[in-house]
Order: structure tokens, then C-alpha cells, then sequence
């Protein structure tokens, strides 16, 4: 991974982690955005500026890519470069959430 | 037919929250907006009060067919184009939280609009402003007998002055508010 990249993304925003995320499998912007509403039970809510904006810069920085388009929606789905980022943020939060619960991160 | 109602007002880069809060005034009175013809002439459609909320994005790509249709998934209404703004609006009462009156959920991609504003509308001004306006009014200026253009030349360079510290100085604030959160 490029440093540019590291430095960007890792740790990343909250926004960013679950749309990187749900895009594990190709869905378009708003679709995300109901996927996160549901799974964090209403606690966290993309508004569409914000979604727009993380797509375009995910996509121009290689961590996503277009898939195809349904009905005027853009579908994206991450690149593995995307997965590597993934990855690396998934190990921070574990290590977080362990330290948080007052144990040792040991990977 | 349709009733309508025109009105002009002037509305600098750097004024879009105040933009936003007129509109939803406006609303509230009974008048939507209906077409908006650049630079600044509005034309409302008189119709039933009802509380709207308008919210105004930066934008100077074209091609976004899918930009207007996440906007409208989320149940914005795209009802307006000036100068690389884009209007947007929702009834109050589609609401359910704050999050869904407005278009930026993170003040990260909030305060990325404010800079993309400063960008690609500030700067070309400022340069404009330094690479000719002011050799040129230095210029007219060193023209004696010509005191009706040096007076008019003066006041246009006032008004620039003014328009440039106004929306800087705002823009600058704006960015100095997001950077906090």
C-alpha cells in the first residue's frame, strides 16, 4: 500500500469504513446508505452529499471501482487494494475494542 | 394558468447558508421556487405555505445523471442550477431526523465543498483581480484628463474590493467553523 494512501485512509472515518464495507458486494450510494442505517440500528446516517463525495474520492484513490449501472444508480464494488485497506482498519478496531474492554492486543 | 412571481436578489459565493434559510422563508409564504434564470433572477411559483427545505450544493462537473438520482433516492429534489450551485430541496415534514434535512452528514465532505468553492471560484477572481484589474486602473489613473473614468474606474474597484473581502472573509470563517468539529 502507498504511504499517500496509509495516510489518507488509515484510520479512516467512520463514513468511509462502512461504505468500504458494504461494498464487499456491488450496490449503488443509496443502497449503502440503507444497508449502515440498518445494520448500526439508526446510528449512523449518510446524508447523500457526504456519500456522493466519499465515492468519488474512494474511486479516484483505487479503493473502489464502477461495476455497472441500474436505472441511472452507479453500483461500485471495492478493488483489492480496497480489501487491503479493509483489512488493515478491521485489525485497528479490533485492537481498539480489545483495549477498550481493558485486554492486550496481541496480533 | 400559474401564478408566479419574479424577484431578483444577488447572492455571492461565499452567502449559501443565508440562500437556504430565504428559500425555506420564501416557502413558508407560499412561494416555491420554480426556475432560476443566471445570474440572479427567481421565479416562484405562488402555491399553499408549506415549511420546505432548501439545501445548495457546489458542483461545476457535468454529466451527473446519477448525482441528481442519489439525491432524489434520498428524496431531494433537484429544483435549480446557478453558477455551479445546485439547489435541492425536501418538505419538512419528509424529516425524521437531523440528518435528513441536510446534504452533508460530516463536516470532513461539508468542509471539502466550502475548499472546492475557494478553489474554483475564489481564486480565479483573485487572479483575475491582480493580473488585470489592477494594472488597468493603474492605468486609467495615470490618464489626467479623464476624471468621469478614473471616478467610475475607482468605484467598480471598490465594489471588487468589497466583494472579494466579503466572500473571503465568510468562506475563511466557514472553513475555520468546520475545521472544529
Amino acid at each position: 500500500m502507498e504511504d499517500r494512501i496509509k495516510k489518507i485512509y488509515c484510520p479512516m472515518t467512520e463514513t468511509g469504513f462502512y461504505i468500504l464495507y458494504c461494498l464487499q458486494k456491488p450496490q449503488h450510494g443509496y443502497g449503502i446508505g440503507q444497508q449502515v442505517k440498518e445494520m448500526t440500528g439508526n446510528q449512523v446516517i449518510i446524508s447523500p452529499g457526504t456519500m456522493y463525495g466519499t465515492l468519488s474520492k474512494m474511486e479516484g484513490d483505487g479503493l473502489i471501482r464502477f461495476d455497472h449501472e441500474e436505472e441511472k444508480r452507479k453500483l461500485y464494488c471495492i478493488t483489492p487494494l480496497g480489501e487491503e485497506v479493509l483489512e488493515t482498519e478491521k485489525k485497528r478496531i479490533r485492537r481498539l475494542y480489545q483495549n477498550s474492554q481493558g485486554e492486550e492486543y496481541h496480533e | 394558468m400559474s401564478n408566479t412571481k419574479t424577484f431578483t436578489r444577488i447572492f455571492t459565493i461565499a452567502d449559501y447558508e443565508e440562500e437556504e434559510n430565504w428559500l425555506r422563508e420564501q416557502s413558508k409564504k407560499g412561494l416555491h421556487l420554480q426556475k432560476m434564470i443566471q445570474p440572479f433572477v427567481y421565479i416562484f411559483e405562488v402555491g399553499e405555505p408549506e415549511d420546505v427545505i432548501y439545501r445548495l450544493d457546489y458542483r461545476n462537473a457535468k454529466g451527473d445523471q446519477d448525482y441528481t438520482q442519489m439525491f432524489a433516492d434520498y428524496g431531494w429534489e433537484c429544483c435549480g442550477r446557478c453558477f455551479g450551485w445546485i439547489y435541492f430541496r425536501k418538505p419538512a415534514s419528509a424529516v425524521n431526523c437531523d440528518e435528513e434535512g441536510e446534504l452533508f452528514s460530516d463536516s470532513e465532505s461539508r468542509l471539502s465543498m466550502v475548499q472546492h468553492v475557494m478553489m474554483t471560484r475564489m481564486l480565479p477572481v483573485l487572479a483575475v483581480f491582480m493580473c488585470i484589474m489592477i494594472p488597468q486602473w493603474m492605468n486609467v489613473m495615470n490618464r489626467p484628463d479623464e476624471i468621469a473614468l478614473e471616478v467610475i474606474f475607482s468605484i467598480l474597484m471598490l465594489l471588487y474590493v468589497i466583494l472579494i473581502l466579503h466572500c473571503g472573509r465568510k468562506l475563511y470563517s466557514l472553513r475555520k467553523k468546520l475545521k472544529k468539529f
